[in-house]
C-alpha cells in the first residue's frame, strides 16, 4: 500500500461512500415501498421527514462521489514516483490492471447517473407536490448500488497497490502496431487514417454542436430527438477518444508517435480542461434525455423545458469550449 | 439572453487567451526531453539522430530510439549512442551491444547497452548474464 495525502483520503472516503450507500440504499428502497401505500396524514409526514433526511446525507455523499473521479486520477497521478517504470498514470494502472479497467469504467457511468439524479432532485424540489419522490428514490437505491461497488473498489485498489512493483509503461503498450485504436481506423480508411479521422471527428462534432443549437434556438424537446441527441453525443465521445489517442494528443504533446492519454494530461495540464468541457458537454446532453424521460410527470412537467432549456444550454457551451480548445491548442502548436 | 451573450463572450475570450498562453510554457517544459514519449532523459542511455535537414531528435533509450527509427530511417542521416563506460557520444555503427539483466530505462524495460569500446561490452557481458546484439539501427 502506498501512504500518502491522496490515498489516505481516498480510502476514507471510500469506507465513508461503503457505509453511507448501504444505509442509503436500503433506507431509499424502503421508502419506495412505503410510499406507494396509502397512509394517515402523520405516517405520511413522518414518511416525508425521512425521505428528506436520506436525501440530505445521500446528497452529500453523490457530492462526494462526483469529486471522486477526478480524484482518483490525480492518486494515481501521485503513485508515479513510488512504482517502478511507470511515468504517466497508464504505469500506475498497470500495477492492479483488472481491478483499475473496472474502476475506470465505473466511474464514468457513476458520474452520468448521479449528475442526472441531482438535476431530477433539483426539479423536483421546485415543485410543491414532489411528484418525482418514488423516482427518485428508485434511483438512488439503484445508485447506492453502483457507489458501493466504485467506492470498495476504490479501497481495495489503494490497499492493493504495492510500492515498488515492477511495470511497464504506456511506451511497449500504446505505441504497438497492432493496438486497437490503430487497427479499427484502418478497417475503415486504410492505413493513412489519421486525416479522414480527424475530419470525421469534427464534423461529427459541429453536427452535435449544430442540433443542440437547434433544439435550444426552437426549443425542440420531444423525446424521440433527445433520444437520438444521446445516441449521437455518444458516438461523437467514442469518435473524439479514438482521434484523441491517434491524431490529437501525439500532437498537442509534439510527440508524434507517442499515442498515450494519461501522458497528454501530463505534459499538456490543460488539455485536463478540455477532456472536462467535453465529458460536462456530453454528459449533459444525456442528462437532457434522462431529465425528460424520469421527470415528466406531473406538477414537474410544467419546469421541465426550462430545465431542459438550461441542460442543453451547458452542453452547447462545454462542447463549444472544448472544440475551441482543441482548435486553438492545434494552431498555436 | 444578453446576459448570457455577454458571459459567453468572456468565457471564449478568457479561454482563448489561457490556451495560447498554456500552449507556449508547455512548449519550454517538453524541451530536453525523449522525442518519442517525452520522458526525461539520463545523459548516459541517451540516443541522438542526426538528421539530414540538420537538426537532432534525442531518445532516453535505445528502445524509444529503435522505435523512432522505423518511422523516420528515410530522414535520420547518422545515429550517435552514448558509450556507457566513458559517457561519450559513439557513432551507432562503431558502438558495441549488449543485453543484460541489467534495465537501463524501466519505464521501456530498455536491457540492450551501448559500449564504444568491445572491452567494456565483454566486460559488462561477463557481470550481468549478457549476450552480444546486433546494431539496432540498420
Amino acid at each position: 500500500m502506498i501512504l500518502n495525502a491522496l490515498s489516505i483520503a481516498m480510502i476514507f472516503i471510500g469506507a465513508l461512500s461503503v457505509f453511507l450507500a448501504i444505509w442509503g440504499g436500503i433506507s431509499s428502497l424502503i421508502l419506495y415501498r412505503k410510499w406507494k401505500r396509502p397512509s394517515r396524514p402523520e405516517e405520511k409526514t413522518s414518511l416525508e421527514d425521512r425521505s428528506y433526511l436520506v436525501f440530505l446525507i445521500m446528497v452529500i455523499v453523490l457530492l462526494i462521489r462526483l469529486i471522486n473521479w477526478p480524484l482518483f486520477y490525480v492518486t494515481l497521478q501521485s503513485f508515479i514516483s513510488d512504482i517502478e517504470g511507470a511515468m504517466c498514470i497508464f504505469g500506475v494502472t498497470q500495477a492492479k490492471p483488472g481491478l483499475t479497467r473496472l474502476l475506470e469504467f465505473v466511474k464514468p457511468i457513476i458520474f452520468f447517473l448521479i449528475g442526472g439524479w441531482l438535476i431530477l432532485h433539483r426539479l423536483d424540489r421546485s415543485t410543491k407536490t414532489s411528484p418525482l419522490m418514488r423516482r427518485k428514490l428508485l434511483l438512488l437505491s439503484i445508485i447506492g448500488l453502483f457507489v458501493l461497488v466504485d467506492a470498495f473498489g476504490d479501497i481495495l485498489l489503494m490497499v492493493g497497490i504495492a510500492p515498488e512493483s515492477l511495470v511497464s509503461c504506456c511506451t511497449t503498450v500504446t505505441d504497438i502496431s497492432s493496438r486497437a485504436t490503430r487497427t479499427t481506423p484502418v478497417a475503415f480508411f486504410g492505413p493513412e487514417y489519421a486525416r479522414p479521422l480527424q475530419v470525421l471527428f469534427f464534423i461529427t462534432h459541429l453536427a452535435l454542436i449544430g442540433f443542440v443549437g437547434v433544439s435550444l434556438k426552437f426549443k425542440i424537446f420531444r423525446r424521440p430527438i433527445l433520444g437520438v441527441l444521446f445516441l449521437f453525443s455518444l458516438l461523437n465521445a467514442m469518435l473524439f477518444l479514438l482521434s484523441q489517442i491517434e491524431v490529437f494528443a501525439p500532437a498537442m504533446m509534439h510527440l508524434p508517435f507517442h499515442h498515450c492519454v494519461y501522458c497528454l494530461w501530463q505534459y499538456v495540464p490543460d488539455s485536463i480542461a478540455m477532456y472536462l468541457f467535453f465529458i460536462l458537454g456530453t454528459f449533459s446532453v444525456g442528462w437532457g434525455f434522462t431529465t425528460d424521460l424520469f421527470g415528466k410527470i406531473g406538477e414537474a412537467s410544467d419546469s421541465l423545458p426550462d430545465y431542459l432549456r438550461k441542460i442543453y444550454w451547458f452542453a452547447f457551451l462545454f462542447l463549444s469550449a472544448a472544440l475551441m480548445m482543441l482548435i486553438v491548442h492545434l494552431l498555436v502548436d | 439572453m444578453a446576459s448570457n451573450r455577454r458571459w459567453m463572450t468572456l468565457f471564449i475570450v478568457l479561454l482563448v487567451i489561457s490556451v495560447a498562453w498554456g500552449c507556449q510554457g508547455e512548449r519550454k517544459s517538453i524541451e530536453g526531453r525523449c522525442d518519442y514519449d517525452g520522458v526525461k532523459i539520463e545523459p548516459i542511455y541517451a540516443v541522438y539522430f542526426n538528421l539530414r535537414d540538420g537538426t537532432e531528435k534525442k531518445f532516453c533509450s535505445i528502445v524509444c530510439a529503435s522505435m523512432s527509427f522505423s518511422k523516420l530511417k528515410k530522414e535520420v542521416e547518422e545515429v550517435m549512442v552514448v558509450d556507457e563506460a566513458s559517457e561519450k557520444r559513439v557513432s551507432a555503427p562503431q558502438a558495441f551491444y549488449v543485453e543484460s539483466d541489467v534495465i537501463t530505462v524501466p519505464h521501456v524495460k530498455n536491457r540492450i547497452h551501448a559500449f564504444g569500446h568491445g572491452e567494456d561490452a565483454m566486460k559488462h557481458l561477463e557481470k550481468f548474464n549478457g549476450r552480444r546484439v546486433e546494431n539496432p539501427f540498420y
